[in-house]
């Protein structure tokens, strides 16, 4: 009996053929957004463009949180927060990226270009 | 051995299948435990080598035996080592129903045409795409976690070529040792 068959063979060429291509699905840079969605809770409070630089205050269930935008990234400055892992969070600007305040309800996601994922839960 | 088994079977007709599920199950039980007692350059990744067992049972037996022995496998293995009912088990019980999934269709196209290693390679990717899947759906909806894909996606393919040609050489023994007895 022969180890190898060619059923065998054509299932060892389509598996590698399949990683190789989760290489390129999992593995390609990931599009700039070019827009961010602002929402506080379930409402969506703003959609702001990253090709302008600006500064944009948003209140929030605490006080007012601070964002900023530049060279196409958006950013939490400043947060009624105690934990600041909003500003922690840094820069975003990667279609899909998120960057929230939880305990002031506001979060930051940037969308357009070409979606990654279709919906990524934290 | 075989005189026990005759007898048992005298007494109860229909359970010799249940004897070898019982005896195949142990065996892939003890080689899944032993595993998890090697530490693994990564989560999610170990070679698995039980599925040797699930392997060669299909291809020797059929999927209902082969079934039986990888989810008596999962259940029995996750009860002893500690895991049972944790995302550990889910995701051992996820890839045991994938790759069984696989087995029975891959097997059932390719009858004939396919043997220990192909099952094997596409019973270790179904295992490992389950996994990522419930993983990703379940417990880390993170972005982070399909970057990790390709690699697991790798090892699986790397693992379950060396299980199947190890599943193929014990599928050949077992002939080999058989053939005399039958003619």
């Amino acid at each position: 009996m022969r180890i190898l068959r060619a059923g065998d063979v054509l299932i060892l060429l389509a598996g590698t053929a399949l990683v190789g291509a989760s290489y390129a699905a999992f593995w390609s840079p990931r599009a700039a957004g070019d827009r961010a969605i602002v929402s506080v809770g379930h409402d969506t409070v703003a959609h702001v463009s990253l090709l302008e630089d600006r500064k944009i205050p948003v209140d929030g269930l605490l006080g007012r949180s601070l964002l900023q935008i530049e060279d196409g990234r958006i950013r939490f400055t400043e947060s009624p927060c105690p934990g600041r892992y909003c500003i922690h969070t840094g820069w975003i600007s990667r279609t899909g990226q998120v960057a929230a305040c939880l305990p002031n309800g506001v979060v930051v996601e940037v969308e357009g270009g070409a979606r990654e994922f279709d919906a990524i839960n934290l | 051995m075989a005189v026990s088994q005759r007898e048992s079977e005298a007494v109860f007709p229909g359970d010799r299948e249940d004897q070898l599920v019982a005896g195949l199950a142990a065996l892939a039980i003890a080689i899944h435990i032993l595993e998890a007692a090697f530490p693994s350059p990564l989560p999610g990744v170990k070679p698995g080598l039980a599925n040797v067992v699930t392997v060669v049972v299909y291809l020797r037996y059929g999927l209902r035996v082969a079934a039986w022995v990888a989810l008596l496998r999962v259940l029995v293995g996750s009860l002893l080592i500690g895991t049972f009912l944790s995302p550990t088990f889910l995701l051992s019980a996820t890839g045991a129903v994938a790759a069984i999934v696989i087995l029975g269709v891959i097997g059932g196209i390719g009858r004939g045409a396919v043997g220990a290693v192909g099952l094997s390679v596409a019973a270790a990717l179904a295992h490992m795409s389950g996994q990522i899947w419930v993983a990703y759906s379940l417990f880390i909806p993170h972005p982070a976690l399909l970057s990790l894909a390709p690699i697991l996606l790798t090892a699986a393919l790397v693992f379950g070529s060396v299980s199947g040609l190890i599943a193929a050489s014990v599928d050949s023994l077992l002939r080999g040792s058989e053939d005399p007895a039958h003619g």
